[in-house]
């Protein structure tokens, strides 16, 4: 005997034609660079359900007409943004290529600086998702500059493609599945236990600048300013091969020459560019502008 | 009847069957109310699941519809329209609901996302090994079990002599029970107690009970995975779901060994072993990606590690010299219909979207694979029938479980 109706069904919304899910899919990937492959036709179908009943219509050539057209278009391409984006993070995301990363990278690059006579850092975290990223490399400043830290100018641009989540980021409160991979004595050195979870304190929070940015916008691209460093983890990986190239060359454009890239544990340059020197060390590589 | 976690046991809910010990002691009967001090016995025991009848919980609206989200989420991926799809739908639904008015809780978003294995690193980055090097030192036999190449020998050569056989399966003690205790179970259902391989030969048949044979033999060769990867009794519970659907479809088919398609179930993610092993961590990666995107294990393998399971267990059992129409089953469990003869893949293929769906209820973590064009039209069956033979599934699962660990 079952509790559910037997005419229960899988299906909750319109379906998608074919055509029209070429259609978004084109269209997505001409605003974001975002591929979506065919195989999540149904996904997508899902995903929009909601956007589509909120809007009151009734078939996906409607919201693409919407998307087009509608005097509200710019402002339904921020919801558009956050349906597509996911936000799968944590603080001290992959330790190892951290530790590896602190220990060598972020080293050599703090003497160089210094060498040159300098105390100021730019560190740019593209698709930061709701901030642990570049939190967690404020906190490595701080850890590894130590009492210097004070002394020096340090800014980390931080960008995603999803308003929700920018927000989230500057609010900087976080629940325990975020804290999962943190050290324990990082947790209670560079957060506060709230009501709510734990917020990242002021003096990590100010070294971070959130910002919407889409990196399929090659001009605003541009206006960031150039980096020593620059994390990009996990995002490639949402792009096809055209718009790889396209996103990891307005980086090397952007890293000051000796500067570093790091991407997410499974990407690599490998098909995309020759430009870097891969520099090995256990559990990552970092990709070097020489 | 539910089986439940021992710390999801609460007092007041009734034993449904003996509970036994490892060794066959009886330490709880049937029918027994349970109080903290057994809840406490289990615990000490390290009794891992049982078996219990309610006290049932009242499913109001909220908790049916708290159900019907956590179910729909792992369909996301699949065609709602899909005839099957929609029946396992069901069945997921039905299973969640039961488990849940048993007592289960739905684990919550953050429980069903992977755990994190920081400290493990991978034997290879990204790009500098493909599937070959995953598997290569797999494929040096020497820590191979040697049983298996003596089955093998009997299985090549052209009349599979029964008396062989016996002899060769009955060196290995382990396997002989194993063989043993699965052809006694309802998976055969013969009136009679079956008491020697050659008994077992002469009514299953010798080329059958060899494929068993090799089968089971393959699985002590993964025993040494370490648990913090992979909930090993999750995995085998899953494979052996995935082999016993793929011989009840199998029954219904002209022509096919159910046997070996049996087998080809058991065996359908072996590949999945040898990357936990090699690549823990981008294992990981492609878990979260997998869950964070509502999209199937082989889809972010794909994504996240270049290439899937699949492409592991065709370079492994190509080694192994495994029976070539075995590895087809295994190999192509995920796109049958691009092959020749898509028919045993495409019964693993609808089996292990069974296993999936029948996973659900039991905290499974990834959405259902999904049917491709052609492969359900291909099998002929009807939604009904799924029905069917998930009564039998259910049937034989706890005994083949317990037969092999």
């Amino acid at each position: 005997m079952s509790l559910f109706s037997s005419s229960i069904s899988l299906r909750k919304g319109v379906a998608i034609t074919d055509d029209e899910f070429v259609q978004l899919r084109d269209f997505i990937y001409e605003k974001s660079g975002i591929f979506v492959d065919e195989k999540r036709k149904y996904l997508f179908e899902s995903r929009f359900r909601k956007r589509l009943q909120e809007l009151s219509l009734s078939s996906f050539g409607d919201y693409l007409k919407f998307l087009k057209f509608d005097s509200n278009r710019k402002e339904e391409l921020v919801k558009l943004f956050e349906l597509i984006t996911t936000n799968e993070t944590s603080f001290y995301r992959d330790i190892k290529q951290l530790d590896a990363f602190q220990a060598n990278v972020l080293k050599e690059v703090i003497e160089n600086i210094r060498k040159q006579g300098k105390s100021e850092m730019h560190i740019w975290s593209a698709g930061c998702s709701s901030g642990e990223e570049p939190y967690t490399l404020a906190i490595l400043l701080y850890e590894t500059l130590g009492m210097e830290a004070a002394r020096w100018k340090i800014r980390i641009t931080a960008n995603d493609l999803s308003m929700a989540m920018i927000q989230k980021a500057r609010d900087g409160l976080y629940n325990e599945y975020a804290m999962k991979t943190t050290p324990e004595q990082i947790q209670k050195k560079y957060f506060t236990m709230e009501t709510g979870g734990w917020r990242i304190k002021p003096e990590v929070a100010k070294m971070v600048d959130f910002k919407l940015l889409n990196l399929n916008d090659a001009l605003a691209l541009k206006r960031v300013p150039r980096s020593h460093i620059v994390f990009c983890r996990n995002v490639i990986i949402y792009f096809d091969q055209d718009m790889k190239k396209k996103v990891i060359n307005s980086y090397y454009d952007n890293l000051l020459d000796g500067g570093y890239l790091m991407l997410g544990h499974s990407e690599s340059l490998h098909k995309i560019t020759k430009a870097f020197k891969p520099v090995f060390y256990p559990g990552t590589i970092a990709y070097k502008k020489e | 009847m539910t089986k439940l976690r021992t710390d999801e046991i609460k007092t007041g809910m009734i034993l449904s069957c003996d509970l036994r010990s490892r060794d066959g002691r009886l330490l709880l009967p049937c029918g027994m109310e349970l109080e903290e001090k057994h809840i406490q016995l289990l615990d000490r025991m390290g009794v891992e699941e049982v078996d219990v009848v309610g006290p049932s919980v009242e499913l109001d609206n909220g908790a049916l519809q708290d159900i019907e989200d956590y179910v729909r989420d792992y369909f996301l991926y699949s065609n709602p329209d899909h005839p099957a799809v929609m029946e396992l739908f069901r069945i997921a639904l039905e299973r969640t609901a039961s488990r849940v008015a048993a007592g289960w809780t739905l684990p919550t978003v953050e429980e069903r996302r992977a755990q994190t294995v920081d400290h493990l690193e991978d034997l290879f980055l990204k790009d500098m090994g493909g599937p070959e090097e995953i598997a290569k030192n797999e494929t040096e036999l020497e820590s191979f079990p040697d049983i298996y190449f003596r089955i093998r020998e009997v299985l090549d050569s052209p009349n599979v002599s029964a008396d062989r056989l016996a002899t060769v399966v009955s060196t290995d003690v382990g396997l002989s029970a194993k063989l043993l205790k699965l052809v006694n179970s309802p998976f055969y259902g013969f009136p009679s107690s079956i008491d020697s391989i050659s008994r077992a030969i002469a009514l299953v048949g010798g080329k059958e009970l060899s494929t068993l044979a090799l089968g089971i033999s393959t699985i002590n060769y993964f025993k040494d995975i370490p648990p913090e990867l992979i909930n090993m009794e999750m995995f085998w519970r899953h494979s052996i779901s995935c082999g016993i659907f793929s011989k009840l479809i199998a029954e219904q088919q002209e022509g096919i060994q159910s046997e070996r398609l049996f087998i080809a179930g058991l065996l359908h993610d072996v590949g999945r072993l040898i990357m936990f092993k090699k690549l823990p961590y981008a294992s990981r990666e492609a878990m979260l990606f997998a869950r964070e995107n509502s999209i199937p294990l082989y889809e972010a393998e794909i994504s996240v590690i270049g290439y899937s399971h699949t492409a592991v267990s065709e370079v492994l059992l190509k080694a192994w010299k495994f029976p070539e129409n075995l590895s087809e089953a295994i190999d192509h469990h995920h796109d049958p219909m691009v092959r020749p003869n898509p028919l045993e893949p495409a019964i693993v293929h609808l089996a292990d979207n069974m296993a999936n769906a029948v996973g659900v209820a039991d905290g499974g973590m990834y959405a259902i694979p999904g049917i491709e064009d052609g492969a359900w039209e291909l099998l002929g069956l009807s939604s009904e029938f799924l029905r069917e033979i998930l009564g039998k599934h259910d049937e034989q699962i706890e005994q083949i479980l317990s037969a092999f660990f």
